[in-house]
């Protein structure tokens, strides 16, 4: 008897689930800790400005990763260089940033030709990680080896300049550099998750499984791998309950971190 | 040495007795400059530190303390002027450097143990793992602070006083020649502000290391400082001993900076609030 494990696209969602996961919340234990919760939301905001732009170029909706990256990790950057010159607080750059690109985003669909290859927005909006397709899994794949091997090498540094930039500093760590790269990571693995759980639920992708473990963690190594751990498990339970279901699965992959939650909370370290 | 008077507010003027110029210099800061667009946040600040010696550095808010710690520890980048540490340029000596930042500047609730943060202080990363020989160094610097107890303890959990002896652990750990403190024990109970100020009065003893305590408590000016360096908008107004600079006229002037506590001048009194 065929079972849902046995199905090519069921397959390929488990597994793009399963890494996006796991990176939204390797991302998420340092983006979480620096209080910059709200740039996940921010930049699918910025994303969907991406997206727009490569819409209008004429380019599949397949293949908008490849316009929808460049311009959210320049709106990372961005924020970046607005928060060093700490003229403005994370969430009110991130907040101007996103709402600019969503703006321009919205502008740039009205600007397109009405012969253009047509635009589910529910698919933007919510995701579609049942229609991952071979192609998708590469890039799923590629990004997931370049951010871990990035951050495995820099976590030391990163975890350092996360708890104190000045000490770390003094340290010889270079946390402008560590900073940048964090945010244009952070933009890296949000265009790719959007495709998974959509502009709307991508931030509690990042966001829950980090919070969860931070409950719980004593010390960061601890904290991240049990972040992974989350995201990746609760993405995989999400997507099998989904199946049987028959219901949403982006919706209940965050609906299922947001029971992890849950019990995080009974199990919070006193 | 050059005249000192006290200006009609009475706020210490000049150079007074400074430190025997044949000692051997560990911070030496010769007209230091440090404009930001639109302000001159220091002005052509020169003294020096000889070894061992225990600088207090006061003055009224704004008057460039911040800016000066920032940039002897490469934080900000000067105007002109040089710092030299150990004879050598500041950026090339900073692990002769120990650090203890006002508590407000770290992320006290990340998860880590207070060994996680001298370990990361010694290897100038943070570490996943640690190694038996970095345990016992930890244990013993922290037994030194008086904070043995503090090894495992969550940073989280750990008191305002207890927070600035970790603190004053991880940056005593690489033995440095100078230690660095911002404020230490703005926002600390009485009690740990009491507890921290006796091992300050410890590193003032020491021959070996000298230190820059930023502060406006003057319990601290007081008990600990060998040499008093006032800064008032962004010049070096005085530089002398406690005693010169802690005199009828002067004192009062300091004293406002810490909100008029006069009683503070004697050890066994309360401890005036800091900023």
């Amino acid at each position: 008897m065929e079972t849902m494990f046995d199905l090519p696209f069921m397959q390929r969602a488990l597994i793009a689930g399963a890494v996006v996961g796991g990176l939204c919340a390797m991302i998420g234990v340092f983006v979480v800790q620096r209080g910059l919760s709200f740039i996940g939301d921010g930049l699918a905001h910025a994303a969907f400005g991406g997206i727009a732009l490569g819409l209008l170029l004429g380019v599949s909706l397949e293949r908008m990763t490849w316009v929808a990256l460049p311009f959210t990790v320049m709106i990372a950057l961005g924020i970046g260089y607005v928060l060093r010159r700490g003229s403005l607080r994370g969430d009110v750059a991130t907040g101007v940033f996103s709402a600019i690109s969503f703006a321009l985003g919205v502008l740039l669909l009205g600007l397109r030709s009405n012969d253009g290859p047509q635009v589910n927005v529910e698919t933007v909006l919510f995701g579609s990680i049942l229609a991952i397709s071979p192609e998708d899994l590469i890039t799923v794949g590629v990004v997931g080896v370049a951010t871990s091997l990035l951050l495995a090498f820099t976590w030391t540094k990163l975890a350092y300049a996360t708890f104190d930039p000045e000490l770390a500093a003094l340290s010889g760590v270079k946390v402008a550099a560590l900073d940048y790269m964090l945010l244009a990571l952070t933009a890296v693995v949000i265009v790719v998750a959007v495709k998974t759980v959509g502009i709307a639920l991508v931030s509690s992708f990042v966001v829950i499984p980090a919070a969860t473990a931070k409950m719980v963690g004593r010390s960061i190594g601890r904290v991240a791998l049990l972040a992974i751990a989350i995201g990746m498990i609760g993405s995989t339970i999400g997507l099998i309950l989904s199946y049987h279901a028959n219901v949403a699965s982006g919706a209940t992959i965050i609906l299922t971190l947001g029971a992890v939650f849950g019990l995080g909370l009974l199990f919070k370290k006193k | 040495m050059s005249a000192a008077h006290a200006d009609p507010e009475g706020l210490p003027q000049g150079h007074f007795s400074l430190p025997d110029p044949s000692l051997p210099r560990v911070l030496e800061v010769e007209g230091l400059t440090v404009d930001v667009p639109g302000r001159r946040l220091l002005d052509d600040v020169s003294f020096w530190v000889p070894k061992g010696e225990f600088v207090c550095l006061c003055g009224p808010n704004g008057a460039g303390k911040s800016t000066f710690l920032k940039t002897v520890l490469g934080l900000m980048a000067p105007t002109s002027g040089s710092i030299r540490i150990l004879g050598k340029p500041a950026q090339k000596a900073l692990r002769d450097v120990g650090y203890v930042p006002q508590r407000k500047t770290s992320d006290m609730t990340f998860p880590a143990r207070s060994i996680d943060l001298i370990v990361a202080s010694m290897r100038g990363s943070w570490p996943l793992r640690i190694r038996e020989e970095e345990r016992v160094r930890a244990s013993e610097i922290l037994r030194h602070v008086g904070g043995e107890k503090l090894l495992e303890k969550q940073i989280a959990r750990l008191s305002g006083g207890e927070t600035q002896r970790v603190f004053l652990a991880r940056a005593l750990v690489n033995k440095p020649s100078l230690v660095i403190l911002d404020e230490p024990t703005a926002g600390v109970d009485v009690k740990g502000r009491a507890e921290f100020l006796d091992l300050l009065a410890e590193i003032s003893a020491s021959d070996e290391l000298a230190a820059i305590l930023v502060t406006h408590n003057l319990a601290a000016v007081a008990r600990c400082a060998e040499r008093v360096v006032y800064l008032d908008a962004g010049r070096v107004s005085a530089w002398g001993l406690p005693s010169e600079l802690l005199g009828q006229a002067s004192l009062s002037a300091i004293s406002a900076v810490a909100g008029g506590d006069h009683a503070a001048h004697s050890h066994h009194h309360p401890l005036p609030d800091e900023e």
